[in-house]
């Protein structure tokens, strides 16, 4: 009898759900193709031009580009570089609304430096900033990190292909010698900080002021002065070796946690077990 | 001086008196089984929640500014505080465990059945205050996987017809998760919730106590099998006092309880502490791989399958009703589940089931 | 010695261990936080109007501002994107981030770039000759 009253229940809604099937189609069709609730942003109108069958071959692959790039994985986006209004398709281009498009070669670093002005000062000063604003040949920022789809700068950005294009690589080999413990430091607390995050650390402090000593070091090795780099090896290596211990002690920390929850683990196993016993022998 | 020490408070309070006679004469059926002690031990884990939360809430600041910087700094700074965090946070998960296990054994055992309706209604309660409670408190330390997982949860009452939108903001406050959705889901978590939480538990406690332990069918100390027409505590042919024989058996299973939230706390840390739970929230930024917590990926992954949302709500509370109210639809007095075995394997289906949505929504896109 | 009253020391031993074990961190947990401003004051030497002197108070790069008809004001140089540190551009009077051109005015918000929050203010006093920050 009761069993008759669940099965009505569910007939009645079912079909007072088939009834209004159809019901709100955008709800059901927003519900069924994305993750709920996540609005998707909209994309920029600039990816929807040069994305499209219209766009010229040389300007479609653009967007592809920028997606793997380390720009687009901290979300800086067109707009940011070339200006202009990437909400608007109409005025997307427009000069009025601060559009600069493609600059010219010796341009660039400006462009570039608008965000990175550490390292655009630096360069400046440097050989390859000279020649490119004295003779306008020089080298400019895209010449060595690219520009749609620059990645995370690795050390092997200087090699014999890319510095023997305008130079031998002798001298880029002396500077890459005279920056490679320094560097080979960073990457390993980079990859301690990863790992205390998968440990259920938030390492915010370490990981900015390993940031800010890399941001340093970088703004100190594009002046190309070997005689600088070898100078200040030191302090950077004392600042590391201070993040570094800060690193070992949380290392050590955990290894104290695991250690007194292991302990109470025990503890607890054993009262359960002389428990268990006080038991048995009552019985 | 202890001695009259000990006299002063037996005339006041008759100690004695109540260990004899409302403990030691509290009789238990002789063969009950480790699942009886499921309640006290879920009690337990209740109580070590209430203690943690208590401490918990001296550091904690509730505010989409401050919450995840303060429960870092719990973690970090302040001594101790990562014990006593993640003591809270395991505890809450075994609890849910804890509270399935000691339904699907009530089930199996035929425990609800007349006189023990209410009892099984008031714990069915329990389980939803109890869930609320891991919504709630899942927000709390604002990081992306709280954020990401509270959006996904509190859109569920958007599949309501007309009053979906409305419902579910009021319950974030908002269109989307806000600062706002924080300081309500906190004043739920701990101002709310734990005196509703403890006048059921009262209910819960007091029938058991009233009506006595079940016996566990097939057994060898089975009550008189008679009609229930009038109120009267459960007899048994061979029983044991509750004090000190049944208290200890408890006991022990709490004792294996913590030793179990301590084994996950040393061996495996960050089972319930994904890389998502230390980055602090971010709304524009959805993380790859978010899911809600375990004890709601079934219906999730249910509600996402079912074509008609509204369909699938639907049938979420029909079924949240038939749980509740299930011992009053089952009234046929067998209590041997292996007697009934269209019943039996209902059951089983409903449990496969569930273990195969979890499975499916933890690892499907 | 019996096996009962044998278990029943056993038993008080470790349960009266377990209560330790669990009352120790509690007890340690409400005691007062290690704070990080009880390193107490520093004293530093005035800056001149318009004028910005770098400064390291307990271990955090910091910035003292003389603001031409505001007064003084500290604020740490981290800035609260990455960790650059933040240099004061005397000219156009903000404080600029060489990492990602960060700008912050002289009350330390934000005024464009991707920092989400401003900087972190130092409470400070005048006496003197002295600027005293804690």
């Amino acid at each position: 009898m009761r069993y008759i009253y669940i099965l009505s229940l569910v007939i009645l809604v079912s079909a007072a759900t088939t009834a209004s099937a159809g019901y709100r189609e955008i709800f059901e069709k927003e519900f069924l193709s994305k993750p709920w609730s996540t609005d998707i942003v909209a994309e920029s109108s600039c990816i929807e031009c040069h994305t499209s069958e219209v766009m010229d071959e040389k300007f479609r692959s653009i967007p592809q580009d920028w997606r793997v790039s380390w720009h687009a994985q901290n979300n800086v986006s067109c707009h940011d570089c070339h200006g202009g209004d990437s909400e608007d398709a109409s005025m997307a281009m427009s000069h009025k609304r601060g559009f600069i498009g493609s600059p010219n070669y010796t341009d660039i670093p400006d462009m570039c430096g608008k965000c990175h002005i550490g390292i655009l000062k630096n360069y400046v000063e440097s050989g390859h900033g000279k020649a490119l604003i004295e003779e306008g040949t020089g080298p400019n920022c895209i010449t060595c990190h690219g520009s749609h789809n620059v990645q995370k700068v690795h050390i092997d950005i200087i090699n014999a292909q890319l510095c023997s294009k305008c130079h031998p690589y002798e001298r880029a080999k002396i500077m890459k010698q005279a920056l490679f413990l320094t560097d080979k430091k960073i990457e390993s607390i980079e990859d301690d900080l990863a790992d205390l995050r998968k440990q259920g650390v938030y390492p915010d402090r370490e990981e900015k002021s390993l940031f800010n000593t890399q941001a340093q070091f970088r703004t100190l090795f594009h002046t190309i002065d070997v005689a600088v780099v070898k100078d200040k090896t030191n302090f950077f290596t004392s600042e590391l070796n201070g993040i570094e211990d800060e690193i070992k002690a949380t290392f050590e920390e955990l290894s104290f946690r695991k250690k007194f929850s292991t302990f109470l683990m025990l503890i607890f196993a054993g009262s359960w077990a002389i428990i268990t016993l006080i038991i048995r022998s009552k019985d | 001086m202890w001695q009259k020490l000990k006299d002063g408070i037996e005339i006041r309070i008759g100690l004695t008196d109540l260990i004899e006679n409302r403990l030691r004469q509290y009789r238990v059926p002789s063969d009950t089984n480790i699942f009886y002690t499921l309640g006290i031990v879920t009690m337990a884990a209740y109580v070590v929640q209430a203690i943690t939360g208590y401490f918990l809430l001296m550091y904690y600041v509730p505010h989409s500014e401050h919450a995840f910087r303060s429960v870092q700094d719990i973690m970090t700074i302040i001594p101790f505080g990562w014990f006593v965090r993640m003591v809270h946070m395991v505890a809450a998960n075994l609890m849910v465990a804890l509270l399935f296990i000691h339904f699907i054994s009530i089930f199996f055992m035929g425990s609800y059945k007349k006189p023990r309706e209410i009892t099984w209604l008031a714990g069915g309660l329990l389980l939803l205050v109890t869930l609320a409670f891991c919504l709630s408190g899942y927000l709390l330390p604002w990081s992306q996987r709280s954020y990401w997982a509270t959006t996904i949860v509190s859109n569920l009452p958007t599949a309501f017809p007309v009053i979906g939108d409305a419902l579910a903001n009021l319950l974030r406050g908002g269109d989307s998760v806000t600062g706002v959705t924080l300081t309500r889901f906190f004043s739920l978590h701990v101002g709310f919730l734990p005196p509703v939480f403890l006048s059921i538990v009262g209910l819960h406690i007091f029938l058991v106590w009233r009506i006595g332990l079940s016996v566990p069918p097939l057994s060898q100390s089975a009550e008189e099998e008679s009609e229930w027409t009038e109120f009267r505590h459960a007899t048994y042919s061979r029983s044991y006092p509750f004090y000190p024989n049944f208290l200890l058996k408890e006991v022990s299973m709490i004792m294996l309880f913590l030793a179990v939230t301590f084994f996950i706390m040393s061996f495996m840390p960050t089972l319930f502490l994904p890389e998502a739970a230390t980055t602090p929230a971010d709304p524009l930024n959805t993380p790859a791989d978010i899911k809600p917590e375990w004890y709601f990926l079934a219906p999730y992954q249910m509600l996402k399958m079912i074509p008609n949302k509204f369909l699938g709500i639907s049938l979420q509370i029909i079924a949240i009703i038939v749980f509740l109210f299930w011992p009053f639809f089952d009234t046929r007095a067998e209590r041997n589940i292996m007697k009934r075995p269209l019943i039996f394997g209902l059951f089983l289906v409903l449990l496969a089931l569930w273990f195969l949505l979890t499975y499916w929504g933890r690892y499907s896109a | 010695m019996k096996r009962r009253s044998f278990l029943g020391v056993l038993g008080t031993i470790f349960g009266v261990t377990a209560f330790g074990s669990v009352a120790y961190p509690l007890l340690r947990y409400l005691g007062p936080p290690q704070a990080k401003i009880d390193a107490g004051k520093q004293s530093f030497k005035k800056a001149d109007v318009g004028d910005a002197r770098e400064i390291v108070f307990q271990n955090t790069p910091a910035i003292i501002i003389n603001r031409p008809g505001k007064g003084y004001i500290a604020l740490s140089r981290v800035c609260t994107h990455l960790g650059c540190l933040i240099d004061y551009d005397r000219k156009s009077k903000k404080l600029i981030c060489p990492c990602h051109a960060g700008f912050f005015n002289l009350e330390g918000r934000v005024e464009s770039g991707p920092p989400p929050k401003a900087l972190t203010t130092f409470p400070l006093r005048v006496e003197g000759e002295d600027i005293i920050i804690g």
